[in-house]
C-alpha cells in the first residue's frame, strides 16, 4: 500500500500588486532588472481583516469541487500565519469546512520546506494504516509581517492558500522523502517580535539591503546568506535524494522545487546540469508564496502538461529555519 | 580566467551602465543593490566554485578587492 496526491486546488486573494504599483512607490529601484532577474511580475496580498485561514478556507472549498469532504479522515494545516496563539487553526479549518467531527487536525509550522514536510506526514500516516484520506493545507500571509518600506520582501513575497488530497493508492507513489535541518541559519530569515518576545511598539527602523527598513517586529531576510545556503546545501540534497531512489538525473521528468527567486533556481539548475525543459520556473504571478508555491507550480504544471502516462517529479522545498526536505512523486 | 574577462562578465551580468574597472568602488555605484549581490554571489559561485558570504560582500569595496577575496591564484 502507498499514497498518492490525488487532487490539488490554490488560492490568491484578490488584491494584486503588479511591478508597476511598486515603481510608484520606490521610484529609485529598478524593478524592470528585478523582473527580469527574480522573475516576478506580480503578487497578491490580503486586505485588511483577510487572515491566512480565510485563504486557507477558500483554496480547500475549491478542492472540494473535485473531491467528497467526507472521506476526510485527517487535516495537515501548515502554516506561519496562524489565527491565534491557540486554539490550533487547523480546528477552526475543520469547522469553516464543516468536516467530519471524527478526524484528526493539527497545524506544523515550517515555511517553504512545509509542503514536502506535509507529503511526508501524509504518506506515514496512510502507509501505517491509521488513515486513508488527508487533507494538506498551506496557507500563509507574510505581508502582514512586512514592513510597509520594506520594497525587497514586499518585492518577492505573495500570500496564498494550496489545498492537497493524499490519498491510498495500491502504487508507492510518494517517495520516502529526505529532510535536513540547519538552526544555525534561524538569524537569516525571522520575525523577532511578536510571539514570546512581545511586539515593541518603539522598536527602532533598521536599513539594511539597498536602502530597505524594518524593525524586529517585522520579517527580516538576510538574502545574500539565504541565497548562499541553497545554492551550497541543495544541490547535494538533489543529488542525495536522486540516490536515494537509485536514479540519474535524467530519470526524472520535471523538477518542481520551491519558487523562491528564478536566478537562485537557475543557478541550482546549472550547477547539476538538469535540462531547461524538466526544471519548472514559474513564479511571475505569485511570486514566493512560502509553503504554497510547491503546490502551486505543480498544479500549473500538470494543468499544462496533460500526460496519460506516469511521470516522475521531484521536489524540494528550502527556507526559513532552516530547513529543507524533499522527495519523488508519481503522478 | 583573466581579471579582464571577469571585469566583463561581471558587467554583462550586472547589466550597468557604468563601466566597470578594476578599481571601480562598485557599492559607492547608483545602480547596486540587493539583486547587484545576488548576481555577483552567482557568477562568483559558478565560475571560481567560491561561495561568497554576507560579510564577504558587506568587505568588497574595488572590483579588485572582490578578485581578492576570490583568490589571486584563480585569475592568469
Amino acid at each position: 500500500m502507498g499514497a498518492q496526491i490525488s487532487a490539488i486546488s490554490y488560492i490568491f486573494p484578490k488584491n494584486k500588486i503588479t511591478n508597476e504599483n511598486l515603481q510608484k512607490e520606490f521610484p529609485d529601484y529598478n524593478f524592470s532588472k528585478f523582473e527580469k532577474k527574480v522573475g516576478i511580475l506580480n503578487r497578491y496580498v490580503v486586505e485588511n481583516g483577510e487572515t491566512a485561514l480565510g485563504l486557507a478556507t477558500e483554496a480547500c472549498e475549491k478542492l472540494f469541487h473535485l473531491t467528497d469532504k467526507n472521506n476526510i479522515d485527517f487535516l495537515l494545516y501548515c502554516t506561519q500565519s496562524p489565527e491565534y496563539f491557540l486554539p490550533t487553526t487547523a480546528c477552526l479549518l475543520a469547522k469553516n469546512l464543516k468536516l467530519p467531527i471524527g478526524i484528526g487536525a493539527l497545524d506544523y509550522n515550517l515555511g517553504c520546506s512545509g509542503y514536502t514536510y506535509g507529503l511526508s506526514l501524509a504518506k506515514g500516516l496512510i502507509e501505517s494504516g491509521q488513515v486513508k484520506n488527508v487533507l494538506l493545507v498551506t496557507a500563509e500571509t507574510y505581508s502582514k509581517y512586512i514592513n510597509p518600506k520594506d520594497k525587497s520582501n514586499r518585492a518577492i513575497f505573495g500570500d496564498a492558500a494550496s489545498a492537497t488530497l493524499i490519498t491510498t493508492s495500491e502504487q508507492n507513489n510518494i517517495s520516502q522523502i529526505l529532510f535536513g535541518t540547519n538552526g544555525d541559519g534561524a538569524e537569516h530569515l525571522i520575525v523577532k517580535n511578536g510571539c514570546s518576545y512581545p511586539y515593541d511598539p518603539e522598536a527602532n527602523e533598521i536599513v539594511y539591503g539597498t536602502d530597505n527598513l524594518y524593525t524586529d517586529n517585522d520579517l527580516y531576510m538576510n538574502g545574500p546568506e539565504i541565497f548562499r545556503f541553497t545554492t551550497e546545501q541543495i544541490p547535494n540534497f538533489v543529488l542525495s535524494i536522486l540516490n536515494n531512489q537509485n536514479l540519474e538525473i535524467n530519470d526524472v521528468d520535471q523538477y518542481i522545487f520551491h519558487q523562491a527567486n528564478s536566478f537562485m533556481l537557475n543557478q541550482i539548475r546549472i550547477k547539476l546540469n538538469i535540462p531547461k525543459e524538466r526544471f519548472y520556473i514559474n513564479l511571475a504571478d505569485g511570486g514566493n508564496t512560502v509553503s504554497s508555491t510547491i503546490p502551486i507550480a505543480l498544479k500549473r504544471y500538470l494543468d499544462q502538461n496533460q500526460s496519460s502516462s506516469s511521470r516522475k517529479i521531484m521536489l524540494v522545498g528550502f527556507g526559513v529555519g532552516l530547513s529543507w526536505s524533499g522527495g519523488i512523486i508519481t503522478i | 580566467m583573466t581579471k579582464d574577462a571577469f571585469i566583463k562578465l561581471l558587467q554583462d551580468e550586472l547589466e550597468y551602465e557604468n563601466e566597470l574597472y578594476g578599481n571601480t568602488l562598485i557599492k559607492e555605484l547608483e545602480e547596486w543593490d540587493s539583486m547587484s549581490a545576488m548576481i555577483l554571489i552567482g557568477v562568483v559561485a559558478q565560475n571560481f566554485g567560491v561561495t561568497l558570504k554576507a560579510n564577504d560582500i558587506e568587505a568588497i569595496t574595488t572590483i579588485d578587492s572582490i578578485l581578492e577575496i576570490i583568490g589571486s591564484d584563480k585569475f592568469n
